[in-house]
């Protein structure tokens, strides 16, 4: 999600896609499209996946944008929320399918082996990112690329013990562990 | 397991994306009952979200808008606010009905010649933008030629030009009291007058409703209107 720009209005864009108004849509996807593509990219990986996602994601918010609560949230981040979890049912539904073989799992471990492995930190945090950089700055590497790799990545459970080379028991743990350690460090 | 830790472990981690697919879609529907996991999934949201920001910017294809935006047309009609709540709302005819009526007497005068010479009953009809009541096209029908033969042909006549987006187009429809639904009379350029043959709908009345709305480049993919009316007025028959 880059930078906030002042000039543009999120809520006042969603209630005009509650009024039907489709040139408010137009707008919030002319301001936004490229980073939510890249949000939706990166988690299913496929572009042509990543811009069915952008549609149906899209479809949605101008149909739910009338049940958008600005108590609940910001208007920007509930679009990124709504992109987010499009992607994830996509990737979630599909690493489904691409778990039940066994062969594809053995090619994706040995070409993340042969790419160099992911022993470094897996992201150049950005020090933009407010308490939630802190927070994982004070996670263990592993810890840390476990949440980044998920969050970022749309990564699995068992993606990321590929990924780390380290039991699927061992990764759920870290996984677990992070995320309370980070509610605690962010409150 | 404590029940405030199970609830921050589903919450965290549908929000993360490591949930699996069924449990995925249960946390969804518990969403919609349980504020305690809604609340939750909220706080999640918004810790989380920052991380956004280390996916790099992908530009979208040139065609994804236009999918996205025909895709529109029927979530539209489904919503309340699809031409039907115009058309059956009285207070905004009764509005309406005022500044119609104070147009067509204007444009009446400057039409008299016009409307006069071939004599015989015709209709005028003044269509206005709904927000501001400005006139912006007129349709004349209905008036008998010089031979004095029924004319079925319809006139549009725009009184200045409309502005129209990009990848949309103006579509003109009518409706009569007692059909069910808008015909439409085809796409209209803005600025251009159009000629409609009336030959295959029933003959003009007073009152018959015409309006211009805003459509998808190839028209109304549903053969009603689907966008915002652009234009809009009543039939009032002339001597």
């Amino acid at each position: 999600m880059p930078a906030p720009t002042a000039t543009f209005d999120y809520e006042a864009a969603l209630r005009a896609c509650a009024r039907g108004d489709q040139q408010a849509l137009h707008g919030l996807y002319q301001q936004e499209s490229r980073y939510l593509l890249g949000v939706a990219l990166r988690i299913v990986r496929q572009r042509a996946l990543a811009e069915d996602v952008l549609h149906d994601a899209f479809l949605s918010i101008w149909r739910r944008a009338g049940s958008f609560d600005a108590t609940r949230g910001s208007g920007k981040g509930w679009i990124y929320v709504v992109v987010r979890h499009q992607a994830l049912n996509v990737a979630r539904a599909r690493t489904h399918e691409v778990g039940a073989d066994e062969e594809t799992v053995e090619a994706l471990l040995h070409e993340r082996q042969a790419e160099g492995g992911d022993s470094s930190d897996a992201y150049a945090l950005q020090a933009d990112m407010g308490r939630l950089h802190d927070c994982l700055g004070h996670l263990d590497e592993a810890k840390r690329n476990c949440i980044l790799y998920a969050y970022v990545d749309g990564c699995s459970h068992s993606e990321i013990a590929q990924r780390l080379s380290s039991p699927l028991g061992t990764i759920k743990a870290w996984v677990k562990r992070g995320l309370a350690s980070l509610r605690q460090c962010m409150g | 397991m404590d029940n405030d830790d199970e609830l921050q472990r589903l919450a965290s981690e549908y929000v993360l994306g490591t949930l699996e697919s069924a449990e995925r879609v249960q946390v969804e529907q518990r969403l919609a009952r349980e504020p305690a996991l809604r609340v939750a999934v909220d706080a999640w949201e918004l810790r989380l979200l920052p991380l956004t920001a280390l996916a790099p910017p992908a530009q979208p294809s040139a065609q994804l808008w236009p999918r996205i935006s025909a895709s529109l047309t029927p979530a539209a009609l489904r919503q309340a606010g699809g031409w039907q709540a115009w058309w059956n709302n009285l207070a905004f005819w009764r509005v309406l009905a005022g500044g119609a009526v104070a147009c067509t007497a204007a444009l009446a005068v400057v039409l008299g010649v016009q409307l006069q010479s071939p004599a015989g009953p015709g209709y005028l009809v003044v269509l206005v933008a709904p927000q501001d009541k400005a006139p912006g096209w007129i349709v004349q029908a209905g008036n008998r030629n010089a031979l004095g033969k029924s004319n079925t042909d319809l006139a549009l006549i725009p009184l200045g030009p409309t502005s129209v987006p990009e990848q949309k187009s103006l579509q003109f429809w009518t409706k009569g009291k007692d059909w069910k639904a808008p015909v439409s009379l085809g796409l209209v350029q803005a600025g251009q007058s159009l000629k409609v043959s009336l030959d295959k709908l029933p003959p003009m009345q007073a009152d018959q409703l015409f309006e211009i709305t805003l459509e998808p480049q190839a028209g109304s993919p549903t053969g009603r209107p689907t966008g915002p009316i652009l234009y809009i007025g009543r039939a009032v028959k002339v001597m």
